[in-house]
């Protein structure tokens, strides 16, 4: 109840405000006077800790700028941004996600940060790096990390159950599947072998570019055929009718629960997908030897699965009135060495090459091993970005995957809804 | 002057100024409640009356767009679903849960030593039932490794993950509605402690045992009472929203077995930037309610007994 007032209260709001929104601008001058500037972000304590430091850093440099952090969890931040965003009090400085991305920049959300060169840099950036951050040309974002998606495998149960592990140079979907399923069998399903996957955008993406298509065209359009999609869910639902996934409900349970509380993190499953920067929470969690392998199929694959993916991206509010403090705080965050040396790849393996090479040697070992697997993974063209409207992809591809799990659709008939209802998203923006 | 005139004459001297000099006062009293009225609750209600005849993604100006967000709502399967959803959780929760709080209501009525404490008891999870640390908990007693199973463990009973299965979900929810009755059990309390004994005693003598009395001297005698909370119960449920945000993580899942209506609003208005259209299922779900309600008006005449 006290929600839905909210969303009264927040409508009402919106539709005083929206009125009067327009380019404040706030030019490229830095100013003189005192000057505080609002940054968000997601993430865990940790994260937390060491962005603070980061902005006390800075502000030893600027005394005259204060930054005041507001940063939540991943649920809820993206409600909350939108709500601040429509009451026209954005915060200056905005972490943002790939599948956001083009939805607030298409709106005109977003600053183009190509207008704050002077106080922003980016020459330390792969241009196909800065690439990933532009929407019609523009770069609306600077990629803070990459990441890339990942086969992690708990070597330590594969040897408590003999099982030999695989080579990822050359391994399959079915060995994925017959390995998976000797360890549910050797465990007693105590331990099951796969962590099914399948409620995020990164396996539904590296499956479609090894079947040679991809989610979206050029034109943001919806281009997975059916069979391909509907192929992925006969994989999954082969995958837990085989024993080599745990049931459905586990399965569902643990997607939708914290990184601490999953197969992998738990021990209860041998290989589970994720993104390569996770291994170190990942390591901490489960307290057994982690290993990432690049994902099965990849050898035999129609064009490469793999695929950099920004982590994250730093934006500017369009309606900023310190559009100038903005771009000279995310150049810290970008460029400065200092505060790379206090982030280290907490927000992803760093996008600035420069940077990534600077603290590389005060990497933890599992870091290191995230560095060396985006370094010697092939990969193909980076997807396009996350279309305007599809930002909820996540979610009908969640729902999807459970009617499938639970017998309540065919693969068929999930890929057939899914297809149009993510499309009508898209057109609906 | 005769008394009545007498009498007049008092009552026309209270009606000077004293009493208007009252009335602006208690005018200043309320003045804080009207701010809150018309700024906090009627200005956002017709802001989204008129949203909701709008395309709006939060961060554009909205877009008049006609009554394409009602028309839309016909093809709407999500919508479809999230209706299915809600009405099942109220006409099933609803009932249940008012037949719970009659039941205990009448325990209690009976005299119980430390009745102040078992009242209190009962009551207690109607303040905490749509709290968040209740929905966390209802996370942790039906998930797969929750008490639940535990429970069913002892006895052998093989459990399954309650909450992430959509045929048993919602039921989960149904099962935590109707445990806060505790404040339509206190209503029940007091409208059974205004049934005189009299009536009782005459029923007893003319030979009614005990289902007899509850069902020829309780029961309309309470009829009142009952349609208060069915309409208060069914307006309360319709409206719930934070037990399916947090057991299912905000998704409505699994498979939207969870959607309440709120629950689809809200994506479609935060999750989507679609609050044009969140705004007109927001008025949609007026319509429902007041539907429900005037029904419900209706259908007393035919039931409920007023003894005056």
């Amino acid at each position: 109840m006290r929600k839905l007032g909210a969303i009264f209260l927040a409508t009402a709001l919106t539709l005083g405000l929206a009125a009067c929104g327009g380019d404040s601008g706030g030019g490229q001058e830095l100013s003189d006077g005192p000057v505080t500037l609002r940054f968000t972000w997601w993430g865990s304590d940790a994260r937390h800790q060491r962005t603070q430091q980061v902005i006390d850093l800075f502000q030893k440099e600027h005394p005259n700028i204060t930054v005041k952090g507001e940063f939540k969890d991943w649920n809820g931040y993206w409600e909350s941004l939108a709500t601040t965003v429509a009451a026209n009090d954005a915060p200056d400085v905005i972490q943002v996600d790939e599948l956001y991305l083009a939805s607030y920049a298409e709106r005109g959300a977003l600053l183009d940060l190509g207008t704050a060169t002077k106080h922003l840099k980016t020459a330390d950036f792969d241009a196909e790096a800065l690439a990933t951050g532009q929407v019609d040309g523009k770069q609306y974002a600077l990629p803070v990390g990459l990441a890339a998606y990942s086969m992690v495998v708990n070597t330590d149960l594969l040897a408590r159950y003999k099982v030999t592990p695989p080579d990822d140079g050359s391994w399959t979907w079915d060995d994925l599947k017959r390995i998976g399923e000797q360890i549910s069998t050797a465990s007693g399903g105590k331990v099951t072998g796969v962590q099914a996957f399948g409620f995020d955008a990164g396996s539904l993406n590296v499956w479609a570019r090894q079947n040679g298509t991809s989610l979206y065209d050029d034109k943001g359009n919806v281009a997975i055929p059916p069979a391909v999609l509907a192929g992925f869910w006969s994989y999954l639902l082969d995958l837990t009718k085989s024993g080599a996934a745990p049931e459905a409900s586990v399965t569902i349970e643990r997607a939708s629960a914290s990184l601490d509380q999953s197969g992998t993190a738990t021990n209860a499953s041998a290989f589970g997908t994720w993104w390569n920067t996770q291994l170190t929470s990942l390591s901490a969690a489960s307290g057994a030897k982690l290993r990432l392998l690049k994902m099965p199929g990849e050898a035999g694959a129609r064009s490469p699965g793999a695929y950099y993916k920004p982590s994250m991206f730093w934006s500017v509010s369009s309606r900023s009135k310190h559009q100038a403090e903005a771009a000279l705080f995310v150049d810290f965050l970008a460029n400065d060495e200092a505060a790379a040396n206090v982030l280290l790849t907490d927000r992803g393996v760093p996008a600035n090459t420069k940077i990534r090479a600077a603290i590389t040697p005060r990497l933890a070992d599992t870091d290191k091993a995230a560095v060396a697997y985006l370094d010697t993974l092939e990969v193909g063209q980076a997807p396009r970005v996350t279309p305007n409207g599809a930002s909820g992809i996540e979610a009908i591809l969640k729902r999807h995957t459970e009617e499938v799990l639970f017998g309540r659709a065919t693969p068929d008939q999930a890929a057939a809804a899914f297809i149009k209802e993510l499309q009508a998203e898209i057109d609906g923006a | 002057m005769s008394a009545l005139g007498e009498l007049r004459s008092i009552r026309g001297s209270t009606r000077g100024s004293p009493r208007k000099r009252d009335n602006r006062a208690a005018l200043v009293f309320l003045l804080p409640w009207f701010g809150g009225l018309f700024l906090i609750t009627l200005g956002p209600v017709a802001a989204s009356l008129v949203l909701g005849f709008t395309d709006y993604n939060l961060i554009q100006p909205p877009e008049f767009n006609g009554v394409d967000n009602f028309t839309r709502m016909l093809s709407d399967e999500r919508l479809h679903n999230a209706l299915r959803v809600t009405f099942v959780y109220v006409v099933v929760s609803v009932p249940v849960q008012l037949a719970c709080a009659l039941g205990l209501a009448m325990l209690l009525d009976r005299g119980l030593r430390g009745m102040a404490f078992y009242r209190s008891a009962f009551y207690l999870p109607s303040l905490l039932g749509s709290s968040v640390a209740i929905a966390v908990l209802w996370r942790q007693v039906f998930g797969a490794d929750g008490l639940v199973n535990q429970l069913l463990d002892l006895v052998g009973v093989q459990g399954r993950g309650w909450i992430s299965d959509p045929s048993t979900a919602l039921s989960t929810l149904i099962v935590l509605n109707v445990w806060t009755f505790g404040a339509p059990m206190i209503i029940f309390l007091a409208g059974l402690r205004q049934i005189p004994v009299m009536y009782y005693e005459a029923a007893a003598i003319d030979g009614a045992g005990r289902w007899k009395q509850f069902w020829r001297v309780t029961l309309p005698l309470l009829s009142p009472i009952i349609f208060f909370n069915l309409v208060l119960q069914i307006i309360h449920a319709f409206q719930s929203f934070t037990q399916a945000f947090v057991v299912s993580g905000g998704s409505g899942g699994p498979s939207d077995s969870t959607l309440f209506y709120t629950l689809y609003l809200y994506q479609r208005g935060f999750n989507n930037f679609d609050m044009g259209y969140a705004s007109a299922l927001a008025w949609l779900l007026l319509v429902i309610i007041a539907a429900f309600t005037a029904v419900n008006f209706w259908a007393a005449k035919y039931w409920v007994f007023y003894d005056d």
